[in-house]
């Protein structure tokens, strides 16, 4: 017994910070959703206009949901539940990777396994410890429901739905860490199944038939094979039931067997599917330190585009709905000038715009990850093999920023192509393909502008760099995007490179942000480079 | 004789840590060089020194006659390398970064010859170039490493601790790599603290301490600094007898073997007495590096000062980091 409490011990103690960040952000995230529909949404007659449009259109069902009522405990469940579900859902799966695989990896695994713990216990406390921290964090979800002024019996439906979720994936992220040789692999096809699980209810709740008076749905049979499906086929707040959880419940018991029978058949640090063999010998193709930045980074690459993808299909597709509601709606118009500074145009412009300023922050999301990428290759000790060969050290950055470079263009072109191509898709002009490459031409400068800065910040302050890039890009989100919303003063949203992105709406765009910008891309770009050449490798 | 590499009081210093102090360093063409010292003695900094990777806070060094840090590019065509603590790129396998670096250095452009020596390395060395970065041992990373290096002809080897996780078939087959590079006319610098490897392959060292130079020259050269273990069997010998043997330092009478020390360059004298008394069961050992290091570090050094003069980097921080994962 005192290896159990042990065991689980260790594992709170090395997830500590990590675990309460993200049971405090989850719960952050249900307060301020709540505060924000009440204040946006606070009157009935509003929230049964939104909710109409949402039935009619298929993608809004998709991206949150069914509607299961007009009043506004109702609504905020139908608003913000598949979203958390989502985070609670990544939040299991990477704890479950986090203390099986990735523990078997690193060679730790062996060490307990050769304790009297032995191969199987550890396995035993990481569920009870997954349940644990998923029991929480539907308190604490149920909690900041209640908090918010909502039901509580409706909360604690909510958040045991949430739970259920979680233990779900806690569930599968185990059962992957079984099938994967690597902790890599492991938490990619449990995150892919957390997508699945969302696209597939999505699918489900989209061919959903309406009630009559189109404030209920039936959701299609794709719903029923989602774990988040069944949370939210609870209905919180609405029929409150908590039946379909056995179905969470019967899943993770099955998923649970599984893994326990996998384990005790495999010795420790074997997997169910073979890791691949790699090549025995490298492709013509790398060659060159700037070839193996590539070749390390473009998987991340094509993980931001296959998000901008999804915001460009957004775009595309809900710019003819836009088109529509805002006929019926004056208030919308208002509500998407104030997302974009000084914009005056077409509601459609705005909107795409407004939705390519994400895009924006996801391509110099990218780029930052780019910048991390060289810093790790510092600390690893590998780039320090590159630069012991004929490789000098401004052309080892110099490749990182063309990769850099590149890849910022790669995520705005996934989404620009994307926004034409479900446009054209559902029938809408073909004016919107200007519209979409000129909302995404006009996120390049701003993104450069974090490439190059991070790449100073590399060289002059390596050791923040990995702290420094992502504090960088947060806030810079927070002032460009959401400054003009909380009434941020002018200087701090100045700060923002977002802040001074041409916004292409209209017959005259200002395009002189953008301009300044390339060009403070380009100077500070030339003094990394030029300061790289006197800088030693710095591993510390 | 052509000096390859040369160093002249270099000192580096991290913040408050002289991690060099005026160390020397002279490598002429063509030798193998041991480069010896306990661990933080200042070994791989000076290794960065030399590739360029780190600048000197004082001092002068040079490669091939030019400065490390301002030719680098111009010194890496001649020069590989392997790091005392290799680390791989995780997705990329064995072979893939083999190739890569060989193709920096730009050895891979007679390809035939370039894979005709890959192929005989990987098969020498045992490795499987198949697999992915993450998934190689310590001693495994190393060889590919080694034969990153090896590849390809250079005309410095600068290795760093080479041998230090790769079991005792696989150090036969690296001296002989190491063999075969000196004979192309290669010129080896080779740090450890491995004594037994330094002896069997270098043809002069280099002994650092706490950033400095403490002894260079041949191992014969150095061997006066050590004295030769001389042990018989006492059969009845009186003390009386065994004192009249001249100049002998640490007389012992162990399990009914008579043995002492005798400085090195005074043997002769010993032996002619050790006749005269007819001993049975003579053994004379020469000295090992282990006696010399011993004498140079084991009676004075402390493992706090071992411990500050490391490199305040990866590697102090990769112990720090193991040392966690195991109490776990």
């Amino acid at each position: 017994m005192s290896t159990v409490v042990t065991l689980f011990l260790q594992r709170l103690r090395r997830d500590r910070l990590q675990m309460l960040i993200w049971i405090v952000g989850i719960g952050l995230l249900v307060e301020f959703s709540v505060s924000a529909v009440k204040q946006s949404y606070g009157d009935v007659a509003g929230r049964q206009n939104i909710l109409e449009l949402a039935v009619a259109n298929p993608s809004i069902l998709m991206l949150r949901g069914t509607p299961e009522g007009s009043g506004l405990d109702q609504f905020i469940f139908f608003d913000i539940f598949t979203f958390i579900a989502v985070l609670v859902g990544l939040m299991s799966t990477f704890l479950a990777v986090r203390h099986s695989r990735a523990e078997e990896e690193s060679g730790r695994a062996e060490l307990l396994a050769a304790t009297p713990a032995g191969r199987t216990l550890p396995t035993v406390v990481t569920v009870a410890y997954g349940a644990v921290a998923n029991l929480v964090v539907g308190l604490v979800v149920a909690l900041a429901f209640v908090a918010g002024g909502l039901d509580v019996a409706g909360s604690f439906v909510a958040g045991s739905a949430t739970a259920a979720v979680g233990l779900s994936f806690l569930a599968f992220g185990l059962f992957a860490a079984q099938l994967m040789r690597t902790s890599r692999g492991a938490n990619g096809v449990a995150a892919a199944a957390v997508m699945a699980a969302y696209a597939v209810r999505g699918i489900g709740d989209a061919l959903g038939t309406p009630s009559a008076d189109h404030l209920h749905t039936t959701v299609a049979w794709w719903s029923w094979i989602s774990p988040i499906g069944w949370a939210q086929q609870t209905l919180a707040y609405d029929k409150n039931t908590l039946t379909p959880l056995l179905l969470s419940l019967a899943f993770t018991a099955v998923l649970l067997v599984l893994v326990f029978s996998l384990q005790s058949q495999r010795d420790s640090g074997a997997s169910l599917l073979a890791g691949r063999p790699g090549r025995m010998d490298a492709r013509g193709s790398l060659s060159s330190s700037t070839s193996l930045a590539w070749r390390l980074q473009w998987p991340t690459v094509v993980g931001w585009c296959a998000g901008s993808a999804f915001a460009g299909i957004l775009t595309g597709t809900l710019a003819h709905a836009v088109a529509g509601a805002a006929d019926a709606d004056p208030n919308m118009e208002k509500i998407m000038a104030s997302l974009i500074p000084g914009g005056k145009g077409s509601l459609v412009q705005l909107f795409i715009s407004a939705i390519f300023v994400m895009v924006g922050i996801l391509a110099a999301a990218c780029a930052t990850q780019v910048i991390i990428r060289m810093r790790q290759e510092e600390v690893a000790g590998t780039a320090e093999q590159v630069l012991a060969t004929p490789v000098s050290r401004n052309r080892w950055l110099t490749g990182y920023l063309a990769v850099g470079a590149a890849s910022i263009i790669l995520v705005l072109l996934s989404g620009a192509i994307t926004s034409s191509v479900s446009a054209l898709a559902v029938g809408d002009a073909s004016a919107r393909i200007g519209d979409s490459f000129a909302a995404a031409a006009a996120q390049l400068p701003a993104a450069l502008v974090y490439l190059t800065v991070l790449a100073l910040v590399f060289v002059a302050l390596p050791g923040w760099t990995i702290g420094l890039s992502w504090t960088l890009l947060g806030l810079g989100t927070v002032f460009g995007l959401f400054g003009g919303l909380v009434g941020m003063p002018d200087w701090l949203r100045d700060l923002s490179p977002f802040t001074h992105s041409p916004v292409p709406v209209g017959t005259s765009t200002d395009w002189s942000g953008g301009i300044w910008m390339l060009c403070i891309a380009v100077a500070v770009g030339a003094v990394a480079v030029a300061s790289m050449r006197r800088r030693e490798l710095n591993s510390a | 004789m052509n000096t390859v590499i040369e160093a002249r009081g270099l000192e580096k210093r991290f913040g408050r840590i002289r991690a060099l102090d005026g160390l020397d360093l002279a490598v002429n063409a063509g030798e193998v060089h041991g480069f010896l010292g306990p661990n933080g003695a200042g070994k791989s900094t000076t290794i960065r020194v030399l590739l360029g990777l780190a600048r000197t806070s004082g001092g002068s060094a040079t490669v091939f006659g030019q400065d490390p840090w301002k030719d680098a590019t111009t010194l890496h065509q001649r020069i590989a390398y392997v790091p005392g603590d290799v680390s791989l790129w995780p997705n990329l396998s064995g072979g893939e970064a083999i190739d890569l670096l060989s193709r920096l250095r730009g050895g891979t452009d007679n390809k035939a010859a370039y894979a005709a020596r890959k192929a005989r390395l990987i098969e020498a060395f045992q490795l499987d170039p198949s697999k992915k970065g993450r998934s190689y041992s310590k001693g495994n990373r190393q060889k590919v490493a080694l034969v990153a290096a090896f590849a390809s002809p250079a005309d410095a080897y600068i290795l760093d601790e080479p041998t230090s996780g790769l079991d005792p078939l696989m150090e036969g087959v690296f001296n002989q790599e190491i063999r075969r590079a000196a004979s192309e006319g290669g010129t080896v610098l080779l740090s450890s603290h491995i004594l037994s490897e330094v002896e069997q392959l270098c043809d002069r060292v280099s002994i650092i301490r706490a950033g400095k130079t403490v002894e260079s020259g041949t191992l014969a050269e150095l061997r006066h600094l050590t004295r030769t273990e001389v042990s018989f069997a006492r059969n009845g010998l009186t003390e009386a007898d065994l004192s009249r043997i001249p100049t002998i330092h640490d007389l012992a009478l162990v399990n009914g073997r008579a043995q002492f020390t005798v400085d090195s360059d005074n043997v002769s004298p010993v032996l002619r007495a050790l006749t005269d008394l007819d001993v049975k069961g003579l053994r004379v050992a020469p000295p090992s590096l282990e006696e010399l290091f011993l004498r140079h570090y084991g009676d004075e050094i402390l493992p706090a000062e071992a411990s500050s003069a490391e490199l305040p980097g990866r590697k102090a921080r990769r112990r720090a980091a193991s040392k966690v994962a195991g109490a776990r």
